[in-house]
């Protein structure tokens, strides 16, 4: 599904020249649960950006399904973004004054098509469990409840990758939980998932852990599978 | 729906989901715009009321007229003064610039008419094809006297709205074969109803106009003229165009320096002045004042749409993620800064004409609701909306989605 080969990225402070990214090279196959682990300020929000298309890497390659989106201009990228990738963020990132059905149906603006939209939009709800919340606002709901719309959202588009950027980190022991058990269920359903998080226990419910630190791989070890519903066949799923 | 028109409408919901911001943003080019509509409704009427004197009491026209300043004190007679002749007419009309028509006017008063058993003594006047236009003198029926009839010296006659009553009660004088002075003349047209000038003047319904060719040579028997009149579109031009008259004049007749003129030229009084010139320096300042309330009104929505893009960042970074282009994110805010600038159009045209027709009853203005108003109106804020959307739109199309959706708990 996405295979990434000595990417690199520096930001410039000032005069000082800092590389975040000093060479990430990585695999995840279709399919694949992972997560991707590693401390506060170890380069790991630059490596999302990077894998989910919104910034470029200074030098390497990063393919999605065969195609190399190292050096794509942002028609390119962002049109790959809205096929193919659903992101799920830590802040939710929801529109305050929209419902949880118009927040859902956000990403239509931007796809190839919006047919169907709300129908679609409802089918979300359904498979996050929140299909009697769709009128509320944001304001209205839960953390959970919000992460679930954020997921509805990203799946609208039935993208094959998901993005999930700590995404517990806002919630409570309960309610990550329930998103855990939600991304495993994508998992299941045939979706790949890349979970970024600094969380060593969050990080187990993944089928693989990849340990990411000072801007290098340093580990690829196979989850624990200590979550509740590590599938015994996710792993080897193709 | 296409890409533009789902985010057209995306922005058009978040726009009315935040009714607050959206008035304050729209107010200041609203006050523009109505200032605006306001001043070009008022200064429509106002030129149109202007016109119309100047057609009223012909302030676009000089009149030459024969005699010397002796003339002012008998106004009433037909002088018969033997200075004007037409071809002083005809060397205005070449020599002097910047004039319009030019006519000659021959007057007699005790002139018998006689339609069927029915008769009136009037007075003719003798002019070229140019005059009605001159004096602003529209026909009621029929139509006015043609170069032919001028080349053929035609027996053809207009009438006064006086005259035509009296000779034909039952109206319908077009075609008539009427007696002036025992000859035939077919009635050609009949003028509208002037109604009697408020100065005392004389009855100007009471007359009948004839080619001058006709009167000089038929009728009356003599070459001279009582009035040259000579049309003048720039009325700043009248005073110099009189001096050259007069100095023209002068020569043909063969004045010398230190004697009287043998003519008067005569210019318009400056009604116009009155009419014209306090509006418009108050037009001037009130479209000045215009346009700097759309100036400032562009920058508070430019202003506003900065702070918010500021505070939406997150917004705009996740609309980033979820699949929109730089391009896509820039267009959202045009339309945004155009959407409500548009807004302020709508309540700003409806609040102007408002504003103008109001101080039209009060009698303070005279103002013309056309589509002049509506179209600049709205043409000045969708050209306020787009030329300050573009900075922020261009700055929330470069807006790091990256930076921005980072927001993690350190």
């Amino acid at each position: 599904m996405i295979e990434a080969l000595n990417l690199t990225k520096s930001y410039r402070r000032g005069t000082m020249m800092t590389d975040v990214l000093k060479g990430v090279s990585f695999r995840v196959r279709k399919g694949e649960f992972v997560a991707i682990m590693g401390p506060s300020g170890s380069g790991k929000s630059t490596l999302l950006n990077v894998l989910g298309l919104l910034d470029q890497p200074d030098s390497g390659s990063y393919l999605i399904d065969g195609i190399d989106y190292a050096r794509t201009d942002d028609e390119t990228r962002s049109a790959a973004r809205s096929r193919m990738i659903g992101f799920v963020f830590q802040q939710f990132h929801l529109l305050d004054r929209a419902s949880a059905l118009r927040n859902v149906t956000l990403p239509l603006l931007y796809s190839e098509t919006s047919r169907d939209g709300t129908a679609r939009a409802e089918r979300a709800l359904e498979a996050v469990g929140l299909t009697h919340r769709k009128n509320y606002l944001p304001s209205e709901l839960s953390g959970g409840e919000q992460q679930r719309v954020a997921i509805a959202r990203a799946l609208i588009n039935d993208p094959p990758l998901i993005l999930a950027d700590e995404a517990t980190g806002n919630l409570d022991a309960a309610s990550g939980a329930e998103i855990l058990q939600i991304l495993r269920t994508l998992v299941d359903g045939g979706r790949t998932v890349v979970l970024i998080t600094h969380d060593k226990e969050v990080a187990n419910h993944a089928d693989r852990v990849l340990s990411f630190s000072d801007g290098r791989m340093t580990g690829n070890e196979i989850g624990l599978r200590g979550g509740r519903d590590a599938g015994e066949g996710a792993a080897a799923r193709p | 729906m296409s890409r533009s028109q789902r985010i057209a409408g995306d922005v058009l919901t978040s726009l009315l989901s935040n009714k607050q911001r959206t008035f304050l943003m729209m107010l200041g080019v609203a006050a523009g715009v109505a200032v605006l509509t306001a001043v070009i409704a008022i200064g429509q009427g106002t030129r149109e009321r202007v016109m119309e004197l100047v057609q009223v009491h012909n302030l676009d026209m000089i009149m030459v007229r024969a005699g010397g300043e002796v003339q002012v004190f008998a106004p009433q007679a037909d002088r018969g003064l033997a200075a004007l002749v037409e071809p002083d007419a005809r060397a205005i009309e070449e020599a002097i610039p910047d004039i319009g028509k030019v006519s000659v006017v021959q007057a007699q008063r005790g002139i018998n008419l006689v339609y069927g058993d029915r008769s009136a003594i009037t007075r003719v006047f003798g002019v070229d094809p140019g005059w009605a236009e001159i004096r602003y003198r529209p026909l009621a029926q029929g139509e006015f006297l043609t170069e032919a009839d001028w080349a053929s010296m035609s027996r053809v006659a207009i009438l006064g709205d006086k005259v035509a009553k009296t000779l034909f009660p039952d109206g319908d004088a077009v075609d008539k074969v009427i007696r002036v002075e025992n000859d035939p003349y077919t009635v050609k047209g009949v003028f509208e109803e002037i109604g009697q000038a408020a100065n005392g003047e004389e009855d100007q319904d009471d007359r009948l106009v004839i080619p001058f060719t006709t009167s000089a040579r038929r009728l009356l028997n003599r070459p001279y003229v009582e009035q040259i009149v000579v049309n003048v579109p720039d009325l700043e031009r009248i005073p110099q165009v009189a001096e050259l008259i007069r100095g023209l004049l002068r020569v043909r007749h063969a004045i010398n320096a230190g004697e009287g003129d043998d003519f008067f030229v005569r210019e318009p009084d400056d009604v116009v002045d009155a009419a014209m010139q306090t509006p418009a320096t108050l037009f001037a300042l009130m479209a000045a004042v215009s346009v700097v309330a759309l100036i400032a009104g562009g920058l508070v929505i430019m202003n506003l749409m900065l702070i918010s893009i500021a505070q939406r960042s997150r917004e705009i970074g996740l609309r980033r993620a979820i699949g929109a282009r730089a391009s896509d994110i820039s267009r959202q805010f045009l339309l945004e800064s155009l959407f409500v600038a548009l807004a302020g159009g709508v309540v700003g045209v409806a609040v102007g004409l408002g504003a103008a027709m109001g101080l039209d009853e009060a009698g303070l203005v005279v103002s013309r609701i056309t589509w002049l108003p509506i179209a600049i109106g709205f043409l000045a804020c969708m050209g306020v909306g787009i030329a300050f959307g573009v900075q922020p739109a261009r700055k929330a199309a470069h807006i790091d989605p990256a930076t921005t959706l980072r927001g993690r708990a350190a």
